[in-house]
């Protein structure tokens, strides 16, 4: 209700957030010789874009390796919470140094 | 890890946004020129190769600057004062608005609302992605309160907020491109003691309880789950929010049909929120004939016709996820029921009759759309042990399968005009908005009134 003057005092209509601002993991200093997994969530064309990304990036990053999106299974569908909950266990496993995760379209 | 995120260029707001809630805003993005579906394939190359590749190089070697914190006020923290104008004008700049005129959430109000639950103004009823922001009784309020609700519809905001945060439904979907927009189903004594409309018009705004409490859950989709347009709502159309649905149980009661809440195990009687989310809706008018066995071949006919696309949550993108939904008017119902048919009869009807040809739920998930990359066949699927049995009863590609993966994935509703023999399907958004229940826990002062 409103004051004498009429005039609201009004709250935020909004909530604290549960996650703190992190920092990102420290970039590379080159892709040769590294691991980097591909994460898929099964639609949006990542079936051809994944393997044109890997060619041009072998060809410019010598011994650099590649874990295909198909080792993770599809990160969007009915197995989603289960693939995302295992995915850092699994990343450490494969000896992850990278990540490309698509498509967000 | 260092990571690159493809995304398509029209969606690098939304993933903009939705790193702010995952603590990361200064995630780095590699974006795909357009929309990859429109391109050719050596289109899609070139503008892959051109522009994608550097920035998947530059993701994952060169460090993004720090990220700087956002400070924001305490949840009880009172953000303004100002006469009624200035504070919709205010909650309207910040996103924090649907548009509408909104009642001022001062903390009399609040306070008036928390009155009607015996839960703790504090208490965490879940987190709400993507903004990862805490859902309590005491924002509930702020938002029922905005919402126009009455303090005593607390119980029912309650339960809402307990449901979108319930994992398998799936609230971080609800900014997805087909813009689906939930329905809220009611069931127990509450429907008369609060003065929903569970008859002629039930889906109409209108009525007080059934459309502020609609609007209400927009709202605490918008500010506590984070879900603006154009930010985290990327709904390509969308549509207005929907006012509640409540059945219509006298009737259901004289047809001798139990409830919607009782197919999900709560007992007769009890007080329940089910929501799902829906992509359209039509209405199946003037279904002509006595008996169940007149009516019934419209109503599966108009259930199949509504459901498309949506098929990839049978098969494909996800399995056995698509809750088709039919609401029929009392009238209706009771045709149907006086033929001898139970909900379970019409769900098994709808099962064997409401269905497509192979071929066409092929092209539904695979040419029509690329939902299911790689155009796998049904008869692949059931041999791979990924599809019921039924979709491969042989290969004729004009043999008629089903729309769901089992009997029990239809959804029945009573409501409606009691005289007019309409019913109204939906299809369902599949696992991005899977129905979930929650039981009303009415305050001890509730018999009181």
């Amino acid at each position: 209700m409103a004051n004498q003057d009429g005039l609201y005092s009004v709250v935020w209509p909004r909530s604290e957030m549960t996650v703190a601002l992190g920092d990102l993991a420290p970039r590379l200093d080159t892709l040769s010789g590294k691991t980097v997994c591909e994460l898929w969530d099964y639609l949006f064309r990542g079936d051809e874009i994944f393997p044109w990304l890997e060619a041009e990036l072998e060809a410019r990053y010598p011994g650099i390796q590649f874990v295909r999106y198909s080792e993770f299974g599809s990160t969007h569908g009915d197995e989603e919470h289960e693939i995302l909950e295992s995915l850092p266990a699994k990343l450490r496993e494969l000896g992850a140094d990278a990540v490309i995760s698509g498509m967000g379209c | 890890m260092p990571s690159a995120s493809l995304v398509c260029e029209g969606f690098a707001g939304q993933a903009a946004t939705t790193s702010v809630g995952l603590g990361m805003p200064n995630l780095p993005l590699s974006v795909v020129t357009g929309h990859v579906d429109g391109q050719t394939t050596e289109e899609l190359r070139q503008n892959v190769l051109e522009r994608t590749l550097d920035q998947v190089v530059e993701n994952l070697t060169e460090q993004p600057p720090a990220a700087v914190p956002v400070n924001e006020p305490s949840p009880q923290d009172v953000v303004f004062e100002g006469s009624f104008d200035e504070v919709n004008r205010l909650f309207y700049e910040n996103g924090w608005s649907d548009g509408l005129p909104l009642v001022p959430p001062t903390k009399e109000k609040v306070e008036e609302f928390l009155g009607w639950t015996d839960r703790d103004p504090d208490e965490e009823l879940g987190i709400l992605l993507p903004d990862n922001r805490r859902a309590t009784p005491w924002n509930v309020a702020v938002n029922g309160v905005m919402a126009g609700c009455r303090p005593q519809y607390m119980p029912i905001l309650i339960a809402l907020a307990e449901a979108m945060a319930d994992p398998e439904y799936g609230v971080e979907h609800s900014g997805n491109t087909p813009g689906a927009e939930t329905l809220i189903f009611l069931n127990g004594p509450v429907i008369g003691e609060l003065g929903f409309n569970f008859e002629q018009g039930a889906l109409r705004d209108g009525f007080h309880a059934n459309t502020t409490i609609g609007r209400f859950w927009r709202l605490y989709l918008r500010n506590v789950a984070g879900f603006l347009l154009h930010q985290n709502d990327k709904g390509t159309y969308g549509n207005t929010w929907r006012v509640v649905l409540a059945e219509n149980e006298p009737a259901l009661s004289r047809i001798g049909w139990e409830p919607l809440s009782v197919d999900f195990g709560f007992e007769p009687g009890e007080n329940v929120v089910t929501i799902a989310r829906y992509t359209g809706s039509d209405v199946l008018a003037s279904a002509f004939g006595s008996r169940a066995e007149d009516v019934l071949p419209y109503l599966a006919d108009g259930v199949a016709k509504q459901n498309g696309w949506q098929l990839c949550f049978t098969l494909g993108l996800a399995r056995g996820t698509l809750r088709p939904l039919l609401v029929l008017s009392p009238v209706l119902a009771a045709t149907i029921a006086r033929s001898g048919f139970s909900k379970r009869d019409v769900k098994q009807y709808l099962y064997d009759h409401a269905r497509v040809t192979a071929e066409k739920f092929e092209k539904y998930i695979g040419e029509f759309t690329h939902l299911v990359p790689g155009r796998r066949s049904l008869v692949d699927m059931v041999n791979l042990g990924r599809a019921p049995a039924a979709f491969a009863e042989s290969e004729e590609p004009e043999r008629l399968v089903p729309i769901v993966a089992d009997p029990e994935d239809f959804m029945i509703a009573v409501t409606g005009d009691p005289l007019r023999t309409n019913a109204m399907t939906f299809a369902h958004n599949g696992m991005l908005g899977y129905p979930v229940v929650r039981r009303i826990v009415l305050p001890g002062r509730w018999a009181a009134g």
